[in-house]
């Protein structure tokens, strides 16, 4: 009962990543998602009460909901850039495109990984979900940040899928990740405001015009 | 036994010790040479070059004693990159410069084939040694070594310049200094041939006799188009390297010939034809790197390659011009000379193999045959061009006129080549037996006896008749015939003066072979004349090509192809991150939808 309303807040929150307009937005409802990550890694925590699994989910709260989001929120400040995001697919298709995605992967869990234990399916078809959708954000948001944080929702959920299918991937290789994603965001950060400065935007689409 | 690492990491057999020789007779009056030819340019060129040098030559070395498929590819790319740089050493030209890259697309599209061969062999037989392939090629199925087969063929047809890969030969060898030249034509084309017997049949012979007639048809095709080609062609060392084409192909006679009569069980002729084939290629490495030099030591003096803006520099240049005569009468195939003596071996191949065959290998004998006979005509044809049109005659530019002499050490290579020809041709009694006992080996006939005795007498014996009897020409002309001397000028059509306009030009010599062979060379001419009035032509212009059927109708059409395809390509790539993302995640979604069929 407590996975399944852990699972879908998750789930549900992944949608409203799709639906945001505003940078702002996106970052909390990022925020909101690593809550929900938090939840499940120390509901597993509690039921296979392994010790290892609490300093991961410590991790889990203290980087992805309290610092990361911290930190691109501090930038999207300090860049002082309007709000939008710049959708290139509108919020209502993008939901509908979510779906499908949802639907997707409900398919390919069923046919490539056939699970038996219910409540780890459904973990890994939230997880397949919301690789896609982190994805997705990357594709059609035209703003640096969109590209950041879709690539984060979709670190969230490959580390979903690692402890939904494999009960949580090595310690070590845990921390590591933590540091990885920790030291992208610190560089991703100074980057945009470098950018920022030197052409007075972070639209990746006004990129094109690199292109010889 | 399943291994990356492979356990013969060498592997010096008699054949590789006979390529060994090869590669030092070439290289080391080359290098003598090219002490001379390269004394002008500054201290940082002369060492790069010597450093290339050095590294070209011993990666050759290393390419023919690589005991394994993986060293062999290491060694035979080396080599392959040395001579790209060697090529384009003259970077301030733009034709060096793009000769360069017209022999390194050849070079590494063969090198593909030839990696996808040893890839293939590496997965049937967990190793990359040769003593392994050889065990494992007999669990291979039929298809497999056929394709095995072709795509080493390929690779290696493209290194050796065989029809229609050739393509890359006449850019590249005139580009490269001449005592590069020497080496590239006498020895890496060699290499090739020496991979094709390795592979073909010591590793996966004897194969079905189909591919003996393939090489053999090759070979044909290969020795009259090179000849022909030399024929049209007035840059001097381009002519030569359309000469390695021809002489390639002459050598493939002789491996064709192996190839194809060893899986019948005919193991003399066999022996016979490799013989024949390596006796070519160590004689086409020895003429063909003295006349390289010498085309260098000439180009050094004038700075000429154009053969119609040369003429008269026997007179000037005496020791260049004997020794280009010497080159040229071993290629052409006259006796008592080197070039004879392996033509000859590789007739008596065919001959014998034309009373052992049967039916159709009968006929297809004979025709090679004639072939071999009309080249052997033709290079002597062409020859006589090169050496009549640049040596003789009255000098057709200034630049030939004021030539020099080359200086010791280029002398000295020459020599040191033209010497090896005469003495391969004359010494051929001694030099056949230790070549046919590679070659028994190469095929694994230890018994064989082949018959050798008119060859090993016929070259000293026809060396003497025309010793005797040259002199005794000279000796009656000299004293029998001639009793006074007048002195005229010569009559000269009504013409005031004869001066080097009123020469034969070496177009006017190939004139009867454009007409013969217009079948294939597709000439086309153009003239224009101005006229004053109708009886008198103020100038007149005539202008003749050949058509380049390879280059036109095949390279030029599939460069356009590769090109247009790239253009297409191109709007993949439309500098939008979004779409690059959306490619990754495309692929992972059908990565994805693959391993869900499963």
């Amino acid at each position: 009962m407590t996975l399944a309303f852990i699972l879908s807040g998750f789930l549900v929150v992944t949608f409203v990543l799709v639906i945001c307009k505003r940078i702002t937005a996106l970052i909390r409802a990022f925020r909101i998602e690593s809550v929900f990550l938090f939840l499940y890694t120390l509901y597993m925590g509690i039921t296979q009460r392994h010790a290892d699994l609490f300093i991961v989910c410590g991790l889990i709260f203290a980087l992805k909901a309290v610092i990361i989001p911290f930190v691109l929120l501090r930038i999207t400040r300090r860049i002082n850039v309007e709000e939008d995001l710049g959708l290139l697919v509108n919020p209502q298709l993008s939901m509908v495109i979510a779906l499908i995605f949802a639907y997707l992967s409900y398919l390919f869990a069923h046919k490539a990984m056939s699970l038996v234990n219910l409540a780890e399916s459904a973990a890994f078809i939230v997880s397949i979900t919301a690789v896609c959708i982190g994805f997705f954000i990357m594709v059609s948001r035209m703003k640096a940040l969109g590209q950041i944080i879709g690539l984060l929702v979709m670190e969230n959920g490959i580390f979903l899928a690692a402890g939904s299918i494999a009960g949580g991937m090595p310690f070590f290789i845990e921390i590591a990740l933590f540091f990885d994603v920790f030291v992208f965001v610190v560089i991703v950060e100074v980057f945009v405001y470098k950018v920022n400065r030197l052409f007075t935007h972070i639209d990746t689409s006004k990129m094109k015009s690199l292109k010889g | 036994m399943f291994s990356i690492f492979p356990k013969q990491l060498f592997l010096v057999d008699p054949l590789a010790v006979f390529f060994l020789i090869v590669i030092g007779l070439v290289c080391v009056p080359s290098a003598i040479f090219s002490i001379g030819y390269m004394k002008e340019e500054s201290r940082r060129k002369k060492a790069i070059g010597w450093s290339l040098l050095v590294i070209f030559a011993l990666s050759m070395c290393l390419v023919v004693t690589a005991g394994n498929l993986f060293s062999f590819l290491v060694f035979w790319e080396i080599m392959s990159l040395a001579s790209y740089f060697l090529v384009v050493s003259d970077f301030k030209h733009e034709k060096s410069v793009s000769a360069g890259t017209i022999y390194l697309i050849m070079t590494h599209a063969g090198t593909a084939c030839i990696m996808a061969a040893f890839f293939m062999l590496y997965n049937y037989a967990g190793s990359f040694d040769y003593n392994a392939l050889k065990e494992a090629i007999t669990r291979l199925p039929a298809n497999f070594i056929n394709i095995i087969f072709l795509l080493l063929f390929i690779g290696f047809a493209t290194k050796a310049g065989v029809v229609p890969f050739h393509i890359w030969l006449p850019y590249a060898h005139p580009q490269a200094p001449s005592h590069i030249s020497s080496i590239m034509s006498g020895v890496m084309i060699k290499i090739a041939i020496y991979g094709m017997i390795r592979f073909f049949i010591t590793i996966l012979g004897p194969g079905p006799a189909w591919w003996g007639a393939f090489i053999l048809t090759f070979g044909i095709i290969s020795c009259l188009v090179g000849v022909i080609y030399a024929l049209m062609e007035h840059d001097l060392k381009k002519l030569l390297a359309y000469h390695s084409v021809e002489n390639i192909g002459i050598i493939l006679l002789g491996v064709g010939t192996a190839m194809f009569f060893w899986p019948l069980g005919i193991a003399p002729v066999a022996a016979l034809g490799i013989c024949a084939g390596l006796y070519h290629l160590v004689n086409h490495a020895l003429f063909k790197g003295l006349l390289f030099l010498c085309s260098g030591s000439v180009y050094k003096a004038t700075g000429l390659r154009d053969i119609e803006k040369m003429g008269g520099l026997i007179k000037v240049m005496p020791a260049t011009a004997l020794f280009f005569l010497i080159g040229a009468m071993g290629i052409s195939a006259l006796p008592p000379l080197n070039g004879f003596v392996s033509e000859w071996i590789t007739f008596q191949a065919f001959f014998a193999g034309i009373m052992q065959a049967q039916g159709g290998a009968k006929f297809f004998m004979i025709l090679s045959t004639a072939a071999l006979a009309l080249t052997g005509g033709l290079a002597a044809a062409c020859f006589v061009k090169a050496f009549g049109i640049s040596f003789l005659a009255m000098p057709r530019s200034a630049r030939a006129k004021e030539a020099k002499e080359a200086g010791f050490s280029m002398k000295a290579g020459m020599v040191i080549m033209s010497g090896c020809v005469i003495m391969f041709g004359i010494g051929a009694g001694f030099i056949i037996p230790p070549i046919m006992n590679i070659s028994r080996g190469v095929i694994g006939a230890d018994s064989v006896r082949g018959s050798f005795y008119m060859v090993s007498v016929l070259p000293p014996l026809i060396a003497g008749v025309l010793i005797v009897s040259g002199a005794a020409l000279f000796l009656w002309f000299k004293f029998g015939m001639r009793t006074k001397q007048v002195s005229y000028n010569t009559w000269d059509c009504g013409y005031y003066r004869t001066d080097s306009r009123n020469e034969y030009t070496a177009t006017a010599f190939s004139k009867p072979f454009r007409i013969a062979f217009s079948f294939f060379l597709l000439p086309y001419r153009k003239t224009e004349k101005i006229r004053d009035s109708f009886y008198h032509v103020r100038k007149f212009t005539y202008e003749t090509h050949t058509t380049m059927i390879f280059k036109n109708y095949f390279y030029e059409p599939l460069a356009r192809l590769v090109y247009s395809a790239a253009f297409k390509m191109r709007k993949l790539q439309p500098g939008s991150i979004h779409l690059y993302i959306f490619y990754i995640f495309i692929t992972l979604a059908g990565l994805l939808a693959f391993a869900s069929l499963f």
